[in-house]
């Protein structure tokens, strides 16, 4: 099986059995998510349960691409199972990692790992090859995630790199074994509880740091000697030097486009300012580099949210500058294990409070946070050693700040004015607000979680920045759409697919955008696994045309490695195969079209306020002409959201009453056995 | 464009410029990045707001920010100069550019009032 080790490792807790699930039963879903949903669907038999529940399955998978030379597609891990931080339902869910746990996961000789049942007191896997092992965890429970790696690091490779680790007579590696585990918040069963690997890699999205906490799983532990094994090794390597040659970016000779479109400033994904003494780090495999690692050794490989949590208030309370409060911040967020969305978003919730004079000392709710401390590095050490150790009121922000607010009777009227920032599902809000950048809040009320996937986010952040810094965004706005709807296959060449002026968001062309979205991520980035920083890429400013590597790129590295002759419309079916795979499930849960809809404020305020400023640009028409437009300050309409919902369900094949699937669709997938599954349980689409 | 130096504030503007403000005389804003979108920021201070138009890509409803200035903060003089800013500059972001340096200076002559 070339991209494959050809076994699943199944891990019972509870009975402490440790078997194999044989590959090949779930090939046809390709890797990652697809095969994940597929195991969920088959192992759990109730879809009901909650988060918590000892029959909940979580599901760790790699994808065929894990531990090969694709770029910018070795690394990362897709997570799922049922979630405890959603609400109303703790929906079905995933969460996606980088770092080395999936390609030292394949080179110890596995596709992936089941996680099923509860252990009776704390334990680690310990995972050498095929050898595998349960072990006690008693000494690691109660330790952070960076201190639980160290002891394990030291248990089963001595010091560190450097040291040989003997596997067995003929195999050993000086790699230190790659670690997944979970700090004092997922013990505590926080729902803002994350895993975390190495440093600035975590699952943190739907809480499954407490979902481990509840089996009294703290750790698994792999290291492996093996490879994989590729199809076409010659061909791998032609297509990265294709890859190299025709798309990669010359950083000693930037092109107008980049000038443009960036101003003074060149992009980054971190959020604080960047230290003196870097370097870039990347996650195996990686020609990006997307990370780094300073001499001060604080926030080292931090990227992308933990590095916003703390450098706001860090600044405000330093005169404007940055001190070291900000990187020991985000490392404080890793090792204790928190979400750094909810402890962000969470934040500014209870300082609008606390300037309300609700929160704090002998207030309505009691808190002990001395606010005159914020940006100081004991304030964010107390405010998540609170969290983590659920400590005082420290036990309601445990519940993530949407459950928070229920528990002080704030809920409604603090989603009515937005002051606490969830949009969807009981979730912090990611950036991409749903009445701006409206395709990314759709495919997140469709679904079970906020996207968190970039993909066109490039048609917000280049003419946001170039017309900020008074430079004409290129290529413009007319040429940026045709290029991009050329791509979008199955519906290519529609640009009114992108956009994202107000007489078209609730159309059914914006539908077929969420959908594409929805089917191109459920399978090229969450089953090939293809990372969400570099793929996929519609517009290159380094090619003549701007014409991207996406639709050409996914499927010629994906069959270099399998062997297999996927077309990259191929994998858009298997994407919506996968996509109704997930949507049964959220029907079995619980779901109808009622409860998909927005947080009040997204319908009532305005987003980004009245003003005439340069924020937020998107693709769209005026008076039949392109160009960028700025789409701050509207909201959405609710009744016109519905004829949307309608739409969409449509275009899906489900039930526009309902939300559900139908037969006739379930089973042009392949899927009748779902059909009958949901007709079972009387919930099939008429 | 180069903007004109700020006479020394009085001990009660010093004051009221590093006085924290109440909810409802709160200014909002946001600090934009390719991967996160808009961050939000509300900021109760005016070291606050200056902390935010540091950032690398501040984003201040302009008009708001010398509303704010005039009426919460009662600082008429740093008000017109924002407002002459706004006027000249040609961009967004020669605007906080310009802007940061007045209220640094303003924040700067407060602590050294106090």
């Amino acid at each position: 099986m070339n991209g494959y080790t050809g076994k699943i490792l199944r891990i019972d807790l509870t009975d402490r059995k440790i078997s194999t699930i044989d590959t090949k039963d779930y090939e046809q879903w390709v890797g990652g998510h697809g095969m994940g949903s597929a195991l969920f669907w088959d192992l759990v038999k109730d879809k009901t349960i909650n988060g918590f529940d000892p029959r909940n399955v979580i599901t760790i998978m790699t994808s065929p691409l894990s531990g090969t030379l694709v770029p910018g597609a070795s690394a990362r891990t897709e997570v799922q199972g049922i979630g405890i931080q959603s609400s109303p339902i703790e929906w079905f869910t995933r969460s996606n990692f980088g770092g080395r746990f999936a390609p030292m996961l394949k080179y110890a000789g596995w596709d992936g790992i089941v996680i099923e049942g509860k252990a009776d007191k704390p334990v680690w896997i310990d995972i050498r090859n095929e050898e595998v092992k349960i072990k006690e965890a008693r000494h690691l429970w109660g330790l952070d995630t960076w201190k639980t790696q160290e002891e394990i690091w030291r248990e089963v490779s001595g010091r560190g790199y450097g040291d040989w680790v003997e596997l067995d007579s003929e195999r050993r590696t000086t790699q230190r074994p790659a670690v997944l585990t979970i700090g004092p918040a997922g013990e505590n069963l926080g729902r803002v509880a994350c895993l975390i690997h190495d440093a600035g890699n975590a699952s943190g999205q739907g809480g499954f740091g407490g979902v481990w906490g509840s089996k009294k799983l703290k750790a698994i532990s792999v290291v492996g000697t093996g490879s994989v094994q590729i199809a076409d090794p010659n061909g791998l390597m032609e297509a990265r030097l294709w890859a190299q040659k025709k798309y990669s970016t010359d950083l000693n000779n930037l092109d107008a486009s980049w000038v443009a479109r960036f101003g003074r400033r060149k992009p980054q994904n971190l959020y604080w300012d960047r230290q003196e003494q870097a370097r870039l780090q990347a996650c195996i495999g990686c020609h990006q580099g997307c990370k780094e690692r300073s001499d001060t050794g604080y926030g080292n490989e931090s990227t992308c949210v933990e590095t916003t949590f703390y450098n706001y208030w860090d600044k405000s309370k330093h005169g404007g500058k940055q001190t070291s409060a900000v990187y020991i911040a985000a490392d404080l967020v890793q090792k204790y294990g928190i979400n750094a969305y909810e402890v962000s978003r969470g934040l500014g919730y209870i300082r609008a409070l606390e300037r309300m004079g609700l929160l704090g000392r002998g207030k309505k709710i009691e808190c002990d946070l001395d606010f005159r401390t914020l940006g100081e590095t004991e304030f964010a050490d107390q405010f998540l050693k609170m969290i983590a150790y659920r400590k005082g009121i420290g036990d309601d922000f445990a519940e993530g700040f949407f459950r928070a607010a229920k528990r002080w009777g704030r809920l409604e009227e603090d989603l009515k004015t937005g002051i606490l920032y969830y949009s969807y599902w009981g979730l912090p809000e990611h950036g991409y607000d749903p009445r701006a950048e409206v395709e990314w809040g759709y495919g997140s009320i469709l679904g079970d979680r906020d996207i968190n996937e970039h993909d066109f986010n490039f048609l917000f952040w280049w003419p946001s920045g170039a017309i900020w810094a008074g430079k004409t965004p290129q290529p413009p706005a007319e040429q940026a759409v045709k290029i991009i709807a050329e791509k979008l296959m199955p519906y290519e060449n529609n640009p009114l697919m992108l956009d994202f002026s107000t007489d078209n968001i609730y159309s059914e062309h914006m539908a077929k955008l969420v959908g594409w979205h929805r089917h191109y991520t459920r399978f090229w980035k969450e089953s090939v696994l293809y990372c969400d920083n570099r793929w996929p890429e519609f517009i290159n400013s380094r090619v003549p045309g701007y014409r991207g590597i996406t639709g050409e790129g996914e499927p010629k590295f994906l069959n270099a490695v399998t062997g297999k002759k996927f077309s990259f419309v191929d994998g858009m079916e298997l994407g919506r195969k996968i996509w109704n795979l997930d949507n049964a499930i959220w029907v079995l849960q619980g779901r109808h079209r009622k409860m998909v809809h927005f947080s009040d404020y997204i319908y009532n305020v305005p987003y980004g306020g009245f003003g005439n400023y340069a924020m937020y640009y998107l693709p769209g028409r005026e008076k039949g002409k392109w160009d960028y437009i700025r789409v701050n300050g509207r909201c959405l309409d609710k009744a016109k959201f519905e004829e949307f919902k309608t739409r969409f369900y449509n275009l899906e094949g489900w039930d526009t009453r309902s939300g559900w699937p139908k037969r006739g669709t379930l089973e042009s997938l392949g899927l009748k056995y779902v059909a009958d599954e949901l007709e079972k349980n009387k919930k099939l689409g008429a | 464009m180069k903007i004109g130096k700020l006479r020394f504030p009085s001990d009660d503007l010093s004051k009221r410029v590093l006085t924290e403000v109440d909810f409802e005389d709160r200014l909002e804003g946001f600090r934009l990045r390719e991967r996160s979108g808009p961050i939000p920021v509300t900021m109760y201070s005016f070291e606050e707001v200056a902390s935010l138009l540091n950032d690398p890509h501040p984003r201040l409803d302009f008009i708001e920010l010398e509303t704010w200035i005039r009426k919460t903060m009662r600082d008429k003089e740093l008000a017109d100069q924002v407002a002459d800013a706004v006027r000249m500059e040609s961009s967004d972001q020669n605007r906080s550019l310009h802007i940061i340096e007045l209220l640094e200076e303003r924040l700067d002559q407060c602590k050294k009032s106090i």
